[in-house]
């Protein structure tokens, strides 16, 4: 019996392997899915919502939320990063119980649910805000559409803010400017944002 | 009523200060009981304040107990340390009704085997050490049982989008009827949640409002469908045999010690539940008809029965700072004295049992409470209470302190309580029952000059959680 050349059997063998290895991956992230899939809608969902649509406003709405930055956060909650008082009492817990794989796989649930919908505020707060987000407030603010995107989408580790619940971005607001959050470019942009300019852009960005 | 600080109240006071400096200095920790210790979560998540539940805590209770990391050791301890101030505490001929008042006494200690055990399996049992359970000379003696407990066996599935639940279902073996139920306007959790031990209370109470308490064994199934719409069926029955534990610690062989069930018997819970914004709303009714020996070491005589009916609804508004909640429960029951009647007629009660002057009497119980909590922190609740229902001198007889002149088992009042935590497991507390009514009338209820507002009650109470 003839002996298969070396190249041959490395070229016959590699798509193998990595055939194999894709198989392996892609089960794994199925798999990683699956359970997923099923803690946001039996445990995630009790406080974030059907599909991330939370009802209460002292839980975010994480529906097409950005993949990036829900992997973060789920990060920042188990390593106390997030030291606001509702992280502890809510978050801290349930972060430790989601392993690493699972928390990228519950990213990628709430990053591929339908945005919530808008809920409009008051027609003066909103315009307000609207200013603020798009252009900030020169020499004080900058505009908060540079990074969280024209349309509020979010971008990457910068979170999508449209449709969110106005009393929460209000509450993250105030914890990222006292530092109870640790987030040291945001903290810097916002320190010196005022209450009711904190309402305006929260009131807007609920709205769409 | 007194309102004046005593000297022991004073003490009384300095002690509980201790005992918060104490606990504050032992909870800097994690200071949360069993469950929380397995999901990680504080109290708040699941209790606008211990043990009134959150949407999430209920569930939490639906779910078996089961979310979070089975723990190597699920224990939770309870305490609570009060004072009691009776208003008149001297019957008629100047006799002490209520002991240990005026002065701080250690009421009770519960220790909690409780948690998630797979799952789908989960529970809680309760042994509770009381330390001011009376003899029959009215002497204060330590006494050891079985309190609530609640095992569970559980399955759930989603929806096809995978957005949400759709079926919620399980199993339930408990002790107490309601128990099991996960909306605070049903009678086991209902308001108030802790009372002054040994206090005075009136004669007459609904089967589904405590008189049941550790004495049954109830298997119950449940459904609940897209968070919902809920329904529960279960049987009660005695808890003998394979299901004496669960009324371990009961007087069971005194005549009169507890109440005996006759087979199994039936009851049912429909609930509607709604969530929006910050709020949650639930209308409800729930049911049981019970044969009942009237004699409980005579399992073998004709029985009385009791069909209860009732309608209840919750109010939750949970947001920060504002916290606002409303229960309201109404319990019809229907009393049908086929056994009792019919032997007290012809020849007196049957043993230690009741000895009716109808064969037929209604009682009917109306709970209405509303709390408000500042930050999860302070908090005021005000309840109203009233049970009324049928005349019958054969139930409700003279008797001092405890009986009725009048036959009538109408008693109303109203609760007011002031509550602090300070630590979330950690609840300061003032309550105060004044009572419009009692037993049936404002003033010489009894039969020996006293009056409903001699039963005015204050209590100072510290109760604690790790």
């Amino acid at each position: 019996m003839s002996r298969i050349p070396a190249p041959y059997l490395a070229a016959f063998i590699f798509p193998i392997l990595c055939l194999v290895a894709a198989h392996a991956c892609a089960q794994s992230a199925t798999t990683s899915d699956d359970a997923a899939a099923k803690l946001a809608s039996q445990i995630c969902s009790s406080c974030h919502g059907p599909g991330g649509n939370s009802k209460s406003p002292t839980f975010p709405k994480l529906a097409a939320q950005q993949q990036p930055y829900l992997a973060v956060q789920i990060q920042a909650f188990k390593s106390g990063a997030r030291g606001e008082q509702e992280a502890h009492d809510y978050m801290l817990g349930m972060a430790t119980l989601i392993d690493a794989d699972t928390a990228v796989a519950l990213a990628r649930y709430f990053a591929r649910q339908a945005p919530p919908q808008g809920i409009p505020g008051d027609p003066a707060q909103m315009a307000a805000g609207q200013k603020l987000f798009t252009q900030g407030i020169a020499g004080r603010v900058a505009p908060c559409a540079s990074c969280h995107g024209d349309h509020a989408q979010g971008n990457g580790i910068f979170p999508r803010l449209a449709g969110q619940h106005a009393a929460y971005l209000v509450r993250q607001l105030k914890v990222i400017q006292g530092n109870l959050r640790n987030s040291p470019v945001m903290h810097g942009i916002i320190k010196d944002l005022r209450p009711e300019e904190m309402k305006e852009v929260a009131a807007y960005l609920q709205s769409i | 009523m007194r309102t004046g600080t005593s000297p022991a109240c004073g003490r009384a006071l300095l002690a509980c200060a201790g005992l918060l400096a104490w606990l504050g200095f032992a909870s800097t920790s994690q200071a949360v009981p069993a469950y929380a210790r397995q999901t990680g979560q504080a109290c708040v998540a699941c209790h606008v304040s211990f043990p009134e539940l959150t949407p999430y805590g209920r569930m939490f209770k639906l779910s078996g107990y089961t979310i979070g990391k089975r723990q190597d050791l699920p224990l939770a301890l309870m305490a609570q340390v009060g004072v009691t101030d009776v208003s008149s505490n001297k019957d008629y001929q100047g006799q002490k009704i209520v002991p240990k008042t005026n002065k701080p006494a250690l009421s009770a200690v519960s220790v909690f085997a409780a948690g998630k055990i797979t799952d789908n399996i989960g529970g809680w049992i309760q042994w509770t050490y009381n330390n001011l359970a009376t003899n029959s000379r009215n002497d204060t003696v330590g006494h050891s049982g079985i309190d609530n407990t609640d095992l569970r066996i559980v399955g759930r599935s989603e929806n096809t989008d995978q957005t949400d639940m759709r079926w919620l279902y399980g199993v339930s073996v408990h002790n107490n009827p309601t128990v099991q139920d996960v909306w605070n306007s049903t009678p086991a959790f209902g308001f108030p949640f802790t009372l002054p031990p040994n206090g005075i209370s009136q004669s007459a109470a609904t089967m589904l409002d405590g008189p049941l308490a550790q004495q049954v064994a109830g298997v119950s199934t449940y459904v609940y469908w897209n968070r919902s719409i809920y329904v529960e069926v279960a049987g009660y029955k005695t808890a003998d045999g394979f299901f004496s534990p669960l009324r371990a610690g009961q007087d069971i062989h005194t005549p009169g010690g507890v109440l005996r069930l006759n087979g199994a018997n039936p009851y049912w819970r429909v609930a509607y539940n709604r969530e929006w914004a910050s709020s949650s709303l639930m209308l409800g009714t729930y049911g049981a008809h019970f044969k009942v020996y009237p004699d409980n070491t005579m399992p073998y005589t004709p029985t009385d029965s009791y069909t209860d009916i009732a309608f209840d609804t919750q109010f939750q508004h949970i947001s920060d700072p504002h916290t606002y909640t409303f229960q309201y429960t109404h319990i019809h029951e229907n009393q049908h004295y086929a056994a009792s009647y019919a032997a007290t007629l012809a020849s007196g009660p049957i043993g230690a049992g009741p000895a009716p002057a109808n064969a037929h009497d209604t009682l009917i119980t109306d709970k209405f409470k509303a709390t408000y909590y500042f930050e999860r922190k302070y908090g005021a609740t005000l309840a109203l209470f009233r049970t009324h229902g049928s005349t019958d001198a054969g139930l409700y007889a003279p008797a001092s302190v405890s009986g009725s002149r009048t036959g009538s088992p109408d008693t109303n009042g109203y609760i007011v309580e002031l509550d602090y935590l300070p630590l979330q497991n950690l609840r300061l507390m003032v309550q105060y029952y004044g009572y419009g009514k009692f037993n049936g009338a404002r003033r010489n209820y009894d039969g020996s000059g006293r009056s409903a507002t001699d039963n005015n009650t204050l209590f100072f109470n510290v109760w604690f959680v790790y």
